[in-house]
């Protein structure tokens, strides 16, 4: 038994992209500690128009004013040190147009990762973001022929501005929250999609993000807006290697489905033991337009995310997946939002987390409907497995139907690996670790299923892999 | 409530923000919008509306007319 518990705990051990580049050719990298200087230079260096550099500097003083919560765990919280924080890093000079100008050693981190590999496959484009900026980016010819924008924030902002000042906050304002604020202060990078009415993007959009500096924070912003009756899929994974400080990362998402419009975002971050991982993920979703978040947490010391949907027109829909694995020390509390706001919104939301070596998962969810939501229909399922002993897991769902004429569901259930489930296993061939594997795998596969295949394969390989390698 | 001179119109409307009863008074007036300072969420003066989430539902308005140096709410 004590070694199929190690077997997970090695998942997140032995992280096989724990790897790091030199840092030596960095362009700029700013002092640690946030103050008005560096968010003026942020802006400054980035050429940006006037209105960015006082939303900034606005989002500044937000931040300063509004304390940490005082909800949630909020121990590991107060370790973070704001002083202590690289709040911008510049890896390499502006975005290079193709794979060859991309400078050597970001060229082999990326390489490790396989992107030009994925890119030529099947992807659409892809927008690699290094550090705080995004260096390398391309998208398909027949997609901007379209009309479709896909770009880094910072393009965005410098291209299509009057864009970008129309939608940006208007999901996740600036004082939303102490993280949101910083965020607005001192971001970088991050990416961009506006797909016009009717069109609708076959292949789905990609980013990976990394970070490779000590004690830097990364702060990216991602914008995507799906014009009316068009359709998108927007992929983001994330890895980072091993440092033995605390690095901070807290991106805003926002997305906004116009009316008949479809937006599916898939995420899977896995993150390195000492990275707090808080970030803001919101979407509206207008009349008949469907929102679907499905999101993969991996890693992290502390991840702090709920995705959520403002179901604001009629007959909206949203959705949203999610799995979480917390190893020793780690603890994952995330969940998802579902504010039901018309009349005849659907939603579902679907939570797995492991808990393992103790680590220790939370779900943390809100479901509300408003008066008038008549019809409106939800149902919400959670599963925590624990590996061990010394795991742990809660389910804090939160529920406010102010809506006589709607349905709800919910269902939760936590349950322990089972050692009959092993030895049945076992009893067939399998190694105790190829047999906690399967039963890890079989418990996210409602998950990886939904995830493209190259995806699905990485997922089900990392977890395999490294169980494979945490026995004998 | 809350009255807001918005270039010369006086409105009125609640002090209370539908999404977690934030103060109004102590938000940003800029043109017709006014922001909830506890989690930034923007309303509509002239009209009540929830324009920005975290908030959803409008706040209520009241009718404002101004005679004089006097401002009368019904």
């Amino acid at each position: 038994m004590a070694t199929q518990l190690n077997a997970p705990q090695q998942l997140v051990e032995d992280y096989r992209h724990g790897f790091h580049d030199s840092e030596a050719g960095y362009n700029f990298k700013s002092d640690k500690g946030l103050n008005r200087e560096i968010v003026e230079r942020i802006s400054e260096m980035k050429n940006e128009p006037p209105w960015m550099r006082e939303f900034r500097l606005k989002a500044l003083e937000t931040f300063r004013s509004k304390p940490m919560p005082d909800w949630g765990d909020t121990e590991r919280l107060n370790e973070i040190n704001f002083d202590d924080i690289r709040y911008f890093v510049k890896a390499s000079e502006g975005t290079e147009r193709s794979w060859d100008d991309v400078p050597d050693d970001i060229k082999r981190t990326f390489d490790r990762l396989g992107i030009p590999e994925a890119e030529r496959k099947f992807l659409s484009g892809v927008s690699a973001q290094y550090e705080s900026e995004v260096v390398y980016h391309s998208v398909r010819e027949d997609l901007a022929r379209d009309g479709v924008i896909f770009c880094d924030m910072d393009t965005a902002l410098r291209d299509h501005p009057e864009i970008v000042e129309k939608y940006l906050a208007t999901v996740i304002p600036v004082a939303d929250n102490k993280f949101a604020a910083l965020n607005s202060a001192v971001w970088s990078g991050g990416s961009f999609v506006y797909v016009p009415p009717g069109v609708e993007v076959k292949s789905p959009l990609q980013a990976y993000f990394r970070i490779n500096t000590e004690n830097m924070g990364q702060f990216e912003r991602t914008l995507i807006i799906a014009d009316k009756g068009s359709k998108v899929h927007y992929i983001e994974g994330c890895t980072a290697p091993q440092f033995s400080t605390a690095s901070l990362h807290s991106a805003v998402v926002e997305l906004i489905a116009m009316e008949g419009a479809t937006i599916r975002y898939t995420t899977i971050q896995n993150w390195y033991r000492n990275i707090f991982n808080l970030v803001t993920k919101r979407a509206v979703a207008h009349k008949n337009a469907t929102v679907e978040w499905v999101d993969g947490n991996i890693g992290s010391r502390l991840t702090m995310k709920y995705p959520a949907i403002y179901l604001m027109g009629e007959g909206a829909r949203g959705e949203i997946l999610s799995m979480a694995f917390a190893g020793e020390g780690q603890h994952q509390d995330a969940g998802a939002k579902m504010i039901h706001a018309a009349p005849n919104t659907t939603s579902v939301v679907t939570n797995k987390s492991v808990s393992a070596h103790g680590g220790k998962t939370t779900y943390r969810g809100l479901v509300e409907i408003f008066p008038g939501a008549v019809g409106a229909k939800t149902r919400v399922k959670c599963d925590a497995l624990i590996m061990d002993e010394k795991s742990s897991s809660d389910t804090k769902p939160t529920m406010k139907i102010n809506e006589q004429r709607s349905t709800v569901e919910h269902e939760a259930s936590v349950s322990k690996i089972g050692e009959e489930q092993l030895f049945y296993a076992m009893s067939r061939g399998l190694s105790e670790a190829d047999a906690t594997a399967m039963i890890v795998n079989g418990f996210f596969d409602f998950f990886v299923k939904e995830l493209p295949m190259e995806y699905a394969v990485e997922l089900n390989r990392l977890v395999k892999l490294e169980m494979e390698g945490a026995v004998g | 409530m809350l009255l807001c001179n918005v270039g010369g119109s006086v409105y009125g409307i609640e002090d209370i923000c539908t999404h977690d009863g934030g103060p109004l008074d102590q938000g940003d007036l800029t043109g017709t919008r006014i922001m909830c300072p506890r989690h930034g969420a923007y309303f509509d003066v002239t009209t009540g509306a929830a324009l920005t989430p975290p908030a959803v539902m409008p706040v209520g308005t009241f009718q404002v007319t101004v005679e004089g140096d006097d401002i009368f709410v019904a």
